[in-house]
């Protein structure tokens, strides 16, 4: 496992701290190799045949898979692990945050000479479907400050992905904005933005790709938490990467129409309700320039998946406070598209391969050339 | 910063304080495995210094007085892992 690239903005963990994320992670490793596999074998000889025997049918939805499945023992002690795993997690990455903190906001703060711009709006209302649960169980959730120019939420997103995905992501957390730069995007070298727009970018981390492959091109990203855009802010600047972040809503900003040329976001719309994607559509076909492009990357939805593999996707919606994840996966993307604005022809659902970042580390001499990718990113995109 | 999550828990057992109990039993397990690996790292230090061998510690045979206080701590230890089983008993006294 690689390990992740210690920017100046990234929180260091101490000796204990790190065996505790470590153990953590090959708790995670256990669960999904160990408890996992039992729910399937679970479902086909015990849970199926129970409800086949009952309703003469096997199960047609994920609910009733649910059903008979939240009743078996292995089934709970998975979900319990599952989710206690998540805040084993969250409590020791923010361990390491809280305690360097004050450096952390500190290193924050702008010297002079940026090669970018971060715009804080401290009237910005957090829509209120943000606050109602702390998503994905991270305390404070992305919009929470705990002092004043805050990063914690930023640098608690950025440490904690990293250890969650056991790395899948890379050493900068780029796999999303760099699988879409070199397999979708590189392939059309016609397609030069110069004004590209990332939504919901949290700590910039899916971001930064774009500024490499469009070196000419002014990007702005934006996201409504503060101190997700401090840190990423900073975390730019660290790396030398000029982007211009904004607090706003991506479901009405405030620039002008037409004025971008590719729009993307990442793992965005399963964080937003449905009403809520609507707006974010309208508003990419408001700021697209006629000829330009949105890319919106995401795991795939339920029609792409056997009806248990959905029903084991859907325990993030109840078990890990996710509430618009299910609602997003069972989503006609096309038609939301459609009703925005743009030509149904012009709308396209696809799949990309990902670990474009494992590319990027394999040695130029190296025998690895073309490493076979073990998935894929989810996208959909539109032209104006 | 907050330590909870704003938000239902779910219950997965018949008992919500199972539930808890087993959060404590996990939230152990992982404090255990960082000593071990503390111990780890002291005991590689010591071996790449020359001052213990990590087969001097395998190969550590206690003496007579060691074996005798060590199973004096560990018969400590499990009275005191194991004191509540002894309160109802307590109360035939």
């Amino acid at each position: 496992m690689t390990t992740q690239f210690p920017h100046a903005m990234l929180p260091q963990a101490n000796h204990d701290e790190l065996a505790r994320q470590q153990f953590i992670q090959s708790m995670k490793k256990y669960i999904f190799t160990k408890m996992a596999p039992g729910n399937k074998l679970l479902y086909e000889k015990v849970a199926k045949p129970k409800f086949e025997r009952e309703h003469q049918r096997p199960p047609q939805n994920r609910f009733e898979i649910k059903q008979v499945m939240q009743q078996e023992p292995n089934y709970k002690w998975w979900g319990a692990l599952m989710r206690i795993n998540q805040e084993m997690l969250w409590d020791a990455v923010m361990t390491t945050v809280e305690r360097q903190l004050p450096e952390l906001v500190e290193g924050a703060k702008d010297k002079g000479g940026e090669l970018g711009t971060l715009t804080v709006d401290p009237d910005l209302k957090i829509p209120a479907y943000q606050t109602a649960v702390d998503i994905h169980c991270m305390p404070g959730s992305y919009y929470s400050e705990f002092t004043q120019d805050d990063v914690a939420a930023g640098a608690t997103y950025d440490y904690g992905t990293y250890v969650y995905g056991l790395g899948w992501l890379g050493p900068l957390n780029d796999d999303m904005g760099l699988s879409v730069v070199e397999n979708y995007l590189k392939p059309y070298p016609n397609f030069q933005p110069k004004k590209i727009l990332d939504m919901g970018c949290s700590v910039g981390h899916s971001t930064l790709p774009y500024v490499d492959a469009y070196p000419e091109a002014e990007v702005f990203a934006i996201d409504v938490s503060a101190p997700m855009l401090r840190y990423g802010h900073a975390r730019a600047e660290a790396m030398n990467k000029r982007v211009h972040f904004c607090q706003q809503n991506a479901e009405h900003t405030n620039f002008a129409s037409e004025s971008f040329d590719l729009i993307v976001s990442h793992i965005l719309l399963h964080e937003i309700p449905t009403p809520a994607i609507r707006k974010v559509m309208s508003e990419c076909y408001r700021l697209l320039a006629p000829g330009g492009m949105m890319i919106h990357v995401e795991a795939p939805q339920y029609q792409h998946m056997d009806l248990f593999t959905e029903f084991t996707f859907d325990w993030q919606t109840s078990n890990n406070n996710e509430p618009f994840w299910s609602a997003m996966r069972d989503l006609d993307l096309g038609q939301v598209i459609a009703l925005a604005g743009f030509d149904a022809d012009k709308i396209n659902q696809t799949f990309i391969p990902n670990g474009a970042w494992k590319l990027k580390t394999v040695n130029a001499n190296s025998q690895q050339g073309g490493l076979t990718s073990r998935g894929n990113w989810f996208i959909v995109t539109a032209t104006k | 910063m907050k330590k909870i999550a704003k938000g239902k828990r779910p219950i997965y057992f018949d008992d919500a304080q199972i539930d808890k109990l087993f959060a404590i039993a996990m939230a152990l397990a992982g404090e255990v495995s960082v000593l071990r690996d503390r111990l780890d790292t002291i005991e590689n230090l010591l071996e790449s210094k020359g001052i213990l061998s990590v087969t001097e510690i395998e190969t550590y045979q206690p003496d007579e007085k060691v074996t005798q206080q060590r199973e004096q701590w560990r018969s400590a230890y499990l009275e005191r892992i194991l004191r509540v089983l002894q309160q109802e008993l307590e109360t035939f006294n």
